[in-house]
């Protein structure tokens, strides 16, 4: 076999894999898109529908904006100030500033904290970036909105497990 | 589906999947097989001194190969592959089903080309002869190495790190492939059904590879599929009896002599070459190659 083909059909492998990999990863995208849609109950569907599919969600409900956390924990006292945009069809949270107990306050370098990649306005699933003994770890984490200010993250991550309430500033 | 697939993944869950078949089948699949294989062998009347030294010596070539590997792969590779990451990679994937799988099937491409390279290059064959200088076909020569068996294919290896996969993952993928590559190393496995035999790499497959006949020389490359050598050109099915070894025996079970002979033939080549640049040219042309 000539060189060239060799060249040329080794690079059209590596084309079609890398490729495909790009094709899936844009089709979740746009699956996670049409996913908060199709989530969304018209009001023509049945009562006995209703009964056996999740709650309706919120769709008026904004989690971008600013969001204040407070911790007392022995690594931090005080609150931290997170902000959230959209990004595509995900969002991301930025740490905002810190503020301690004596109220004091610290701009933060806007580290992303957390990327909530499914969100129907009720319930979110993300990934949350949390501190243990200096070291960093991306751990799942799931989003319920308690209400129109409020709303509550929860991991659990090989046993260790926490929750926090984050409320709207 | 394709959320499930693209779904992020926690890096313990991978290390523990990975380790899974990685490591710990060592114990679930090689010894116990490599067991049968010797049973195997003393129902055929075949287990003698020779073969049971032959694989004492498969083992301690292992010995030497990790001790580079943990001397030089460790620090050197994973730096390497850092650095390559964090400066000449495109953008970074993050670790889900979807990158995992692409990224094994990659490395195994990667596979095939760095396994060709150690038998179409000079320096390469000195190291990988090696492992073909076995006159038997077991378990145990899976594990017979060269000393730079794990050297050289990271100039294969690194490529995938370029392509945004993270080091850990490259690195975990490579050791997939070469486990599977691993199980391929037996005579108790025949023919598999044909679609089987069609796409990926199995026994019979490995076994031609192994072969010091001539037509079995520089056949079937591939590491988990045999794709790559139907497309590329270089598939040869397994029809002769194969005859293991190499073109020009080694007829030594000494460990020492075994894991370096191939060096050894090549720095008495080199030293018959006249000319710096030939010498030089000896390293990356075929292993037969002599200058004019």
């Amino acid at each position: 076999m000539k060189n060239s083909t060799l060249v040329f059909r080794s690079l059209a492998i590596v084309v079609i894999i890398l490729g495909s990999l790009w094709l899936i990863t844009d089709a979740y995208q746009d699956a996670g898109y049409n996913y908060q849609s199709d989530n969304i109950i018209t009001e023509n569907q049945d009562s006995v529908k209703e009964k056996t599919i999740p709650p309706k969600p919120n769709i008026d409900f904004t989690i971008t904006g600013k969001w204040k956390v407070a911790y007392n924990d022995e690594s931090f006292k005080g609150v931290i100030v997170y902000e959230i945009k959209k990004k595509g069809n995900s969002f991301h949270a930025n740490i905002f500033e810190y503020q301690d107990e004596e109220g004091n306050t610290q701009k933060a370098e806007d580290d992303k904290v957390l990327t909530i990649k499914s969100f129907d306005g009720i319930k979110g699933k993300g990934m949350y970036m949390i501190v243990f003994e200096e070291d960093e770890y991306r751990v799942k984490c799931n989003i319920d909105v308690l209400d129109e200010n409020t709303f509550k993250l929860s991991y659990d991550y090989y046993g260790y497990s926490d929750t926090e309430i984050w409320k709207r500033l | 589906m394709i959320e499930i697939l693209s779904e992020q993944l926690e890096w313990l869950d991978v290390y523990y999947w990975f380790y899974i078949f990685n490591d710990l089948s060592l114990f679930y699949i090689f010894i116990p097989f490599f067991v049968l294989e010797l049973i195997r062998y003393a129902y055929l009347k075949k287990l003698n001194k020779n073969l049971v030294l032959d694989s004492v010596a498969n083992i301690f070539t292992l010995g030497l190969y990790l001790l580079i590997e943990f001397a030089l792969g460790l620090l050197a590779i994973t730096k390497l592959y850092y650095l390559i990451y964090q400066n000449f990679s495109l953008p970074h994937l993050e670790i889900n089903w979807i990158t995992i799988i692409a990224c094994v099937i990659l490395a195994d491409f990667a596979y095939y080309w760095e396994h060709r390279m150690m038998h179409r290059i000079g320096i390469g064959w000195a190291s990988h002869t090696v492992h073909h200088s076995s006159p038997h076909y077991n378990m145990s020569v899976a594990f017979r190495f060269g000393p730079l068996d794990g050297i050289l294919p990271i100039l294969f290896s690194s490529l995938l790190v370029m392509l945004g996969f993270t080091p850990f993952l490259v690195i975990l993928s490579v050791l997939f492939v070469l486990t599977f590559q691993t199980l391929l190393h037996t005579e108790i496995i025949g023919k598999i059904t044909k679609p089987l035999e069609y796409i990926f790499n199995t026994p019979s497959h490995h076994r031609a590879h192994h072969g010091s006949n001539r037509q079995y020389w520089d056949k079937n490359y591939g590491g988990i599929f045999i794709i790559w050598d139907r497309i590329l050109g270089t598939f040869e099915p397994e029809k002769e009896k194969v005859v293991y070894g190499i073109s020009e025996p080694l007829n030594s079970i000494n460990p020492i002599v075994v894991f370096f002979h191939g060096i050894s033939r090549f720095y008495k080549k080199l030293k018959g070459i006249k000319g710096i640049q030939n010498k030089l040219l000896a390293f990356v042309k075929p292993p037969d190659w002599l200058p004019k």
